[in-house]
This record gives structure tokens, sequence and C-alpha cells, in this order.
């Protein structure tokens, strides 16, 4: 599955693109911020850390085997400036599962950023992939990741409680999902196309 | 409760042979042959060591000794200290109270002896005998994954339990003596 061809995606205020070897100052300035860490399972904190996270994403832009992730930067269109990035993570074929996750910089919190660009990625995952189920996770302790997941209509599938000790403390996890037909099913759900009087094609597989 | 022998064989492949019980390990029936491999592995499972160590314990009716199924304990995380439990009995016994009572004193000993600090349990949303047994003793329901696999071209859902030591502890100490 490539929908590079797809990129950029526009929203309202910004664009969803891949990411590029430039990116690097602008990933550095909420990556590495402690704020940011503690939520995050890959490590990453200094320039030589972020660099190597930086080289990787570039090079995953494609989902082509189930475990393949697919990175999008986001930007704002008004002066071209990175303010987070979500992925899409491909865990499985046959079910058509996949995991959304996001960073976001702080200093750009309260606008309603986030929630645009995650929404975009959404449509992204089901329209150009065709994934069955999106899911995602966040701790217990994230509130603003939370509200946005449930912001944007996933349902909360699971709280797990100590069910794991993450930098030394007893961890709390939040699934959230939502399914294709529940994502704005008007846009998504799509009669087959057919001129009335003429036959089905007798193949609709290839 | 005891650890398995080759003698379990038959009462094993008793159930495991069942379309029925199959149905809900998303397994297939299992032959006799493949019956008695499983138990020769269960006759060795009697305790944890490492991460992923299996405590499997067959379930024997004190009035005359018939082998009613096996419940199971995983170790999962050791530093975390989490277990899975599981069970499976014959159909021909359920609804008898004998797997909750099993499972109970399993649990008990997952906490207590075993030293754990949370035990789950997992079931696909269609097995309400399995989920309402993990009711009756106390497990709160933390997961109810919608569609998340494809089971033999079939969408499941599947439910995660659990219970917290403290929570336990708690139940045990409301059991009214």
């Amino acid at each position: 599955m490539n929908s590079k061809r797809d990129l950029p995606i526009s929203t309202k205020r910004l664009t969803l693109r891949a990411f590029r070897k430039s990116d690097l100052d602008a990933m550095m300035a909420y990556h590495a911020l402690p704020d940011v860490q503690r939520y995050l399972d890959w490590k990453a904190r200094d320039r030589a850390e972020v660099q190597t996270a930086l080289d990787a994403m570039i090079k995953q832009n494609r989902l082509t085997r189930p475990g393949d992730t697919f990175h999008l930067a986001v930007v704002k269109t008004s002066d071209d400036s990175l303010i987070g990035q979500i992925s899409l993570r491909w865990t499985d074929a046959t079910a058509g599962q996949a995991e959304l996750r996001f960073i976001f910089n702080p200093a750009e919190r309260k606008q309603g950023f986030a929630t645009e660009a995650v929404k975009a990625a959404v449509d992204h995952g089901f329209e150009a992939f065709h994934f069955h189920r999106i899911f995602a996770r966040c701790s217990g302790k994230n509130e603003p990741s939370a509200r946005l997941l449930k912001g944007i209509g996933m349902r909360l599938e699971a709280h797990y409680r100590e069910h794991a000790l993450f930098q030394g403390e007893w961890d709390e996890e939040l699934h959230f999902a939502i399914l294709d037909r529940e994502w704005k099913p008007s846009e998504v759900v799509r009669e087959f196309p057919r001129k009335s009087g003429t036959q089905i094609a007798r193949h609709l597989v290839a | 409760m005891r650890a398995f022998t080759r003698g379990d064989v038959d009462a094993v492949f008793a159930y495991r042979q069942r379309d029925d019980v199959a149905a809900y390990l998303f397994d297939e029936p299992m032959s006799r042959e493949t019956c008695a491999e499983i138990v020769q592995v269960r006759t060795t499972q009697v305790g944890w060591q490492d991460e992923g160590d299996r405590l499997v314990l067959a379930v024997e009716r004190r009035a005359d000794h018939a082998m009613l199924g096996e419940v199971s304990l995983i170790l999962r995380n050791q530093v975390a200290r989490q277990g899975e439990i599981g069970y499976i009995l014959h159909p021909q016994y359920q609804g008898a109270g004998f797997a909750t009572e099993a499972v109970r004193a399993l649990i008990g000993q997952g906490f207590g002896e075993g030293g754990l600090h949370r035990i789950f349990a997992r079931c696909t949303a269609r097995n309400s005998a399995s989920y309402r047994l993990m009711e009756r003793v106390g497990m709160r329901r933390e997961a109810h994954f919608r569609e998340h696999v494809l089971v033999r071209g079939v969408w499941d859902d599947e439910l995660i339990y659990a219970l917290l030591e403290d929570e336990w502890t708690t139940l045990a100490n409301n059991q009214p003596a």
C-alpha cells in the first residue's frame, strides 16, 4: 500500500507531508522535551538520537507489509513550520488493523491543530489504506491525548490498570478504536458505480 | 487441583476433540495424539521460573475423581508481576460452579504464593459462560476490542478482565465467614 502519491494532505490550516532531512531542528524543539518524552517508548532526547529517529521516519513512508509504519509531518500552512508528527502502523493485514500515534509540540497547544491533523490522518487511513479498524493507545495520565481521541469519535475500548511498570511507576493504559463504518459513514460508504441498464462487470476482484 | 499425569490423556481428549470447546479457543479440535503430546508437556508445567512459564493443573471432582478440565496461570511479566489465568471445562461438567471454584482457588494462589500484582483473563465476547465466571469471581472488564481480528472469516470481539492484588484482598475480607 503506497499512498505517497496522495501526499501532501491539506486541511484548513495544516499540511501533512512526508518527513525531510531539514525537519531536524523543528523536531528537536518538541521531541526532546521531558514533557513529551515521558509518554513515549522511543527514547530520543539528544540531537543524535532525534537525527536517528528522523532518518528512520524519512524511510518509513509506505506500507508494504504488516509491521510497516507510515509517517506524516504536520506543518502549519501559513508559515511552513513543523508542529508535530503522526504515524499509522499496519499491525494486521488479514483484519485490516492499524495503530495511530502522534506527537505535537506543546507550544502549539489549545488551537485545535492536533485534532485537525489527526482527523485528516484517520481519513487517510480509511480512504487510502482501506483499514477496517484504527486504534490508538495512550497513558491514563495523558489527558490531552485521551481527550483528543475521544473528541474525534473514537471509543474507549480498554483501560488497563497497573498492567506494567513504565519508567518505574505503575502504568495505566487506555486503548481507543474506531471501525471504518463508524468513521463518517456518509463519506466512506459509496454506492457501487453503475450506469442504469449496464451489466455489472463479471469480475469485481482483480 | 493437581498436576497432570499421563493417565489424563483420555479425559483431555474428551473435551479437546469437541467443536464447541475448540471454537472458543481458536483452535482446531485435537486428535488423541495431539492430546497425548500436550498432556506430556503439562506434566512438567507445575511451576514458574521465567517469564512465559505456565502452571497448568488438572481439575478433579473430589467425590469420584472425575477429571473435569484444566486451569492455568501463565507468568506474563516478571517485573510487573502480571499473570494470565485460563480455564477449560468439559461442557458436560459446566454450570455446576466447578470452574468458578477452581479459578478462585488459583487466583488465591497466584496472589498468595505466586506474589502476583495483577491477574487477567481474556475470552471472545461470544463466550458468555466464560466472562460471567470472571465477573462472578470479582474481575473487572478492562477491555472490549471490537472486530480487532478476523478468525476463519468472522470478525471477533475480545474481552479482557483483570483483578489487582488489593482488590482481591478486599473481596476476600468481605466474604461472609
